[in-house]
């Protein structure tokens, strides 16, 4: 990539379809390579990528919830309800 | 020892007792979790989760390939999920374009998001980026929703969502590349709208 570089330009609107593919691991060793060519040219494109990293680092680090004990309780109580049904 | 989706798959298929409960025991949280993070209401993910659970029990002594056991539950889950669509929320599904999600070359600086990781220590200021981030998820539109919740939150594989959805691999891509950028957009938006605090 040339030193004048303008970010927004087709190289950049190219390689924006792929970040996923590229922070999951899933792009081949090539396609990896032109994205850090391109990012080392670009920090436009870099604070973009970095932002879209850390945005996946808060969906995965949504807390999990757990089935709250009662309502575990109620659906094997339904289930029970229902063989005995099936079994009368 | 912890048993095996297959020995779990045999146990269903003799009907031993307390089969119904181990399965409950190993699947529950995690279909009453996709059911809330997906349908956005406790009561929508208790139906959910009921009517999956039930029904997958029934259907899986069928079931040839315990491999498949975890990909078949997310489908049966999400297919509950989009019934359950509350009244009002039955507007046609939204396509997210990449075009409206780009950065454009006359914007501003890309607003910092912080790392998750370096956030304070203060309970309040992850709690209320939690709760910015579940905003977003939830107003994605649903089909982008459920891809990103099984990849991103739930951590089945490219493939496993594939299987789940009846999607080929590039379009679960797709899906889940749109979802995030939209999500990211909508951070950046909330802290521009509020200065650095989300």
């Amino acid at each position: 990539m040339s030193a004048g570089h303008v970010h927004g330009g087709p190289d950049c609107r190219e390689l924006l379809g792929g970040l996923s593919e590229y922070l999951d691991g899933e792009l081949d060793l090539a396609a990896c390579e032109k994205v850090r060519e391109h990012m080392g040219d670009c920090p436009r494109c870099q604070e973009f990528l970095e932002s879209l990293r850390r945005t996946v680092a808060h969906v995965r680090a949504v807390s999990p919830a757990a089935i709250p004990p009662e309502l575990k309780r109620a659906i094997i109580d339904s289930w029970e309800r229902l063989r005995q049904r099936a079994g009368e | 020892m912890l048993e095996t989706d297959a020995q779990l798959l045999e146990r269903i298929r003799r009907d031993d007792p307390g089969a119904f409960e181990a399965f409950v025991d190993r699947y529950g949280d995690r279909v009453y979790r996709f059911g809330l993070r997906v349908c956005g209401h406790r009561e929508d993910a208790k139906d959910v989760l009921q009517e999956t659970l039930i029904q997958s029990y029934k259907a899986l002594r069928n079931l040839e390939h315990p491999e498949a056991l975890r990909s078949w539950l997310y489908r049966v889950a999400s297919n509950a999920c989009l019934m359950m669509r509350r009244k009002g929320k039955h507007e046609p599904e939204r396509e997210l374009s990449l075009a409206e999600l780009a950065p454009g070359a006359d914007d501003g600086p890309v607003a910092e998001i912080p790392d998750p990781g370096e956030l304070p220590d203060a309970q309040l200021e992850r709690a209320r980026w939690q709760a910015l981030v579940q905003e977003a998820v939830g107003d994605l539109p649903a089909h982008y929703r459920i891809v990103l919740v099984m990849r991103d939150m739930e951590q089945l594989s490219t493939q496993e969502v594939a299987d789940a959805l009846g999607l080929d691999i590039s379009a679960v891509k797709m899906r889940l590349h749109r979802a995030r950028l939209k999500v990211r957009q909508r951070l950046e938006q909330t802290l521009r709208g509020r200065g650095a605090r989300p």
